[in-house]
């Protein structure tokens, strides 16, 4: 019965049939694939899943005459659900995409609530799962993952970058601009703001920095003069926050208007200022600001499951859309490029324990990066490495006016997480304010 | 001196949380009715005077003039498509209602402008970031003192309004009796529906200085909405001045929480709004039974 519906839906799809008219030599059968993508469409986490829709349509493009695999062409089917920005809703669609559409690999993308349920599920479930832009400490232990512990995770992989990469990004970055090294914080008391506080500021001080805390403010608050005045006191020229774009707004301005600014000779910005329009918003006091980014069309690695470059990428979603280029772009493709490479190593992709044993010691290469899941990170010296996991870069720059036709962009001034990313530039001081 | 600024500052803040507020206010006074796609419906004006800013180059100032006949209309729309019927219904309803249109609203917003973010910030000139230096530790800033005075002429005015013109006294015998009312020949179907043409097109004025104050995208609303309900119960539900002096209490309760710990700041808005509850309705008992 099965097998009927697999020859009616092979005859229907023109370009599988064509296909296997002319692979007739090598696939003597056929059978299908189903992968799950589930991504941030709505919510306030929906910049993320902005690119989606131009990324998925190369994904089915690439993948439109099928995969062959162990002597079978596969047809591939991509569904893709929205996780609202929401955890509850995250593990709602994941499990539909599980039990309902019974997909044999599990994708998911961007910040904890959307990720680490779908994540869940596919560990409850048994079905492989690969998933990415969750920085990995919060994906591993926020998942229930325990440091000197083994990884109670068989089903579920990851690549992201983590703190150890923004330490490198910071340290290699704020050195390029001569300051007193005093840092004001503003990290919020939420999951990224708490595990940031926790382990990127002892490094930072380590490293010969002033960390000046004024401490954990709530998501959402209004007034910043309390923060503004402790900043301006202790005369800190380094400013670093990981808040809610919103926030990040609010404060800047207050910033400004209280005199603060002036005092700032590096703004460094994490969590917003990922996308160009959070920057722009900010007009005129956004030029200038330092950030990082995972994924820029200068990065020198293919997608292996599409054969683009990344400046292909970048250009192809900007005449596409007409909206600029933005980092999510290269990643969202990526793990398109890492469910090609795992359905095919796997031997057999129906098998869902062989798809998990070939991510084991996966190797390839992503408009991201060349990840390879036989090195994986640990959480410090002496710890034991993490399996499960793959850390990629951040590259530190800067949002700069008049870089390119767009009315801001990003300027990349160091690459110490990944030495193949050109630097365009060294860090100027900021002045917009 | 670092009081007096947080003082100062929470003044600011507090207008900001009464403008916000006030279209509440106006229709929980009028209609009884808690709308709670009120943050909404002023993230949507906010997003019309973006687009008023991007197809003239007016600054934000002048583009939310242009749009203030464009709310009225859509205040009017809201009334007679989604509350008016809302209202028959009985007193759930309506927040089932507004609940629903708080989703729909963000959605739109989503499908029409993307979940980029957006300020109006950049178009409404110098007054976003200039301030006077009175001291070291005492700023004044043009935008805090901007929406001060906006405040308390926008309530001014509606005191005006109620007090002085027909249409006041109209809607003032509505929210004592509304059969009674309409008894003495008041319209209150009309009547209604002024009220929440008025409120929508105060919320959007809540809307321009959100946009002025820090950015917006379509999932905006939901955040400022707490900060106004808490101004509205904390000056006394209905209560037109008494939510212009709950919007500035709730700004200096969070400012000078902020001084003890910026965690605090937040909470102690909070803190304040529980206190007035329980004493206004002495004590939780009464409110638990009430509530049954």
């Amino acid at each position: 019965m099965l097998k009927t519906t697999g020859l009616v839906l092979g005859g229907l799809a023109v370009p599988g049939a064509l296909e296997s008219c002319l692979t007739s030599n090598t696939s003597t059968t056929s059978g299908s694939i189903k992968i799950g993508y589930v991504s941030p469409i709505t919510g306030p986490a929906a910049g993320f899943g902005e690119p989606d829709s131009y990324v998925i349509g190369l994904a089915r493009k690439a993948f439109q005459s099928g995969l062959s695999i162990g002597g079978t062409n596969y047809s591939v089917e991509i569904v893709s659900r929205d996780g609202q920005s929401t955890s509850s809703v995250g593990a709602r669609v994941a499990n539909d995409l599980i039990q309902s559409q019974k997909v044999d690999l599990m994708l998911a993308t961007s910040t904890p609530e959307t990720v680490n349920p779908v994540s869940d599920a596919c560990e409850a479930a048994g079905v492989p799962c690969i998933s990415t832009v969750v920085p990995w400490e919060a994906w591993y232990l926020g998942r229930g993952g325990k440091v000197g512990q083994p990884s109670p995770f068989k089903w579920t992989y990851h690549y992201c970058f983590g703190v150890l990469q923004f330490f490198l990004a910071y340290t290699h970055l704020w050195p390029q601009v001569p300051t007193n090294k005093k840092v004001g914080v503003m990290y919020p008391n939420d999951a990224d703001g708490n595990a940031i506080r926790g382990a990127l500021a002892p490094l930072l001080k380590s490293a010969g920095y002033t960390i000046i805390d004024p401490g954990p403010y709530e998501d959402g608050t209004n007034d910043y003069s309390a923060q503004i005045a402790r900043f301006i006191a202790e005369d800190c020229q380094i400013f670093n926050t990981f808040p809610i774009p919103p926030d990040f707004a609010t404060f800047w301005r207050q910033a400004k208007q209280q005199g603060y600014t002036s005092h700032v000779k590096i703004g460094q910005i994490a969590k917003t200022g990922l996308f160009p329009s959070q920057v722009t918003a900010l007009a005129p006091i956004g030029n200038g600001l330092a950030s990082g980014v995972y994924w820029a069309p200068t990065w020198p690695y293919k997608s292996s499951l599409t054969g683009m470059t990344s400046k292909q990428l970048g250009d192809g979603y900007e005449s596409s859309s007409g909206k600029q280029w933005n980092q999510q772009l290269g990643a969202s493709l990526s793990l398109f490029d890492v469910a090609n490479a795992v359905l095919k190593a796997s031997g057999n992709p129906k098998d869902k324990a062989k798809v998990r044993d070939a991510m084991k010691t996966l190797a390839v290469e992503t408009s991201v990066g060349n990840l390879d899941w036989s090195k994986n990170p640990n959480f410090g010296p002496g710890t034991a490495a993490v399996p499960n996991v793959v850390s990629t870069p951040i590259i530190g720059g800067q949002w700069k006016q008049g870089a390119s036709k767009w009315p801001i962009d990003f300027v990349i001034c160091e690459n110490s997480s990944d030495p193949n990313v050109p630097v365009a530039s060294q860090l100027q001081p900021y002045t917009a304010g | 001196m670092t009081i007096l600024n947080a003082i100062l500052q929470g003044i600011f803040l507090g207008a900001f949380y009464a403008v916000l507020a006030c279209g509440l206010s106006i229709m929980f006074g009028v209609m009884r009715i808690i709308n709670l796609a009120h943050g909404d419906v002023a993230v949507l004006g906010a997003y019309i005077v973006l687009v008023i800013v991007d197809r003239t180059g007016v600054s934000a100032f002048v583009a939310f003039l242009i749009a203030l006949p464009v709310m009225v209309v859509l205040g009017y729309a809201l009334h007679f498509s989604v509350l008016e019927r809302s209202l028959r219904a009985g007193i759930l309803t309506p927040l089932l209602a507004t609940f629903g249109l708080s989703i729909v609203i963000q959605n739109l917003l989503q499908l029409a402008f993307s979940p980029d973010v957006h300020s109006l910030g950049g178009s409404a000139g110098a007054v976003t970031t200039s301030s006077w230096q009175v001291t070291g530790g005492l700023s004044v800033s043009a935008l805090g003192v901007l929406v001060l005075v906006t405040a308390v002429v926008v309530f001014g005015a509606l005191q005006l309004l109620l007090s002085n013109t027909r249409l006041g006294w109209m809607m003032r015998a509505t929210a004592e009796d509304a059969d009674a009312a309409e008894l003495v020949g008041i319209n209150s179907r009309a009547v209604y529906a002024s009220a929440t043409a008025l409120a929508v097109v105060i919320a959007a004025l809540g809307g321009l200085f959100l946009g002025i104050r820090s950015v917006f995208d379509p999932v905006s609303g939901p955040t400022q909405l707490i900060f106004a309900f808490e101004a509205v119960v904390i000056g006394g539900m209905g209560s037109l001045w008494g939510t212009l002096l709950g919007g500035i209490a709730l700004g200096i309760a969070q400012t000078l929480g902020a001084q003890i710990h910026p965690q605090f700041a937040v909470l102690a808005g909070h803190l304040l709004f529980l206190a007035v509850l329980v004493a206004r309705f002495g004590g939780a008992r009464v409110v638990l039974r009430t509530a049954r």
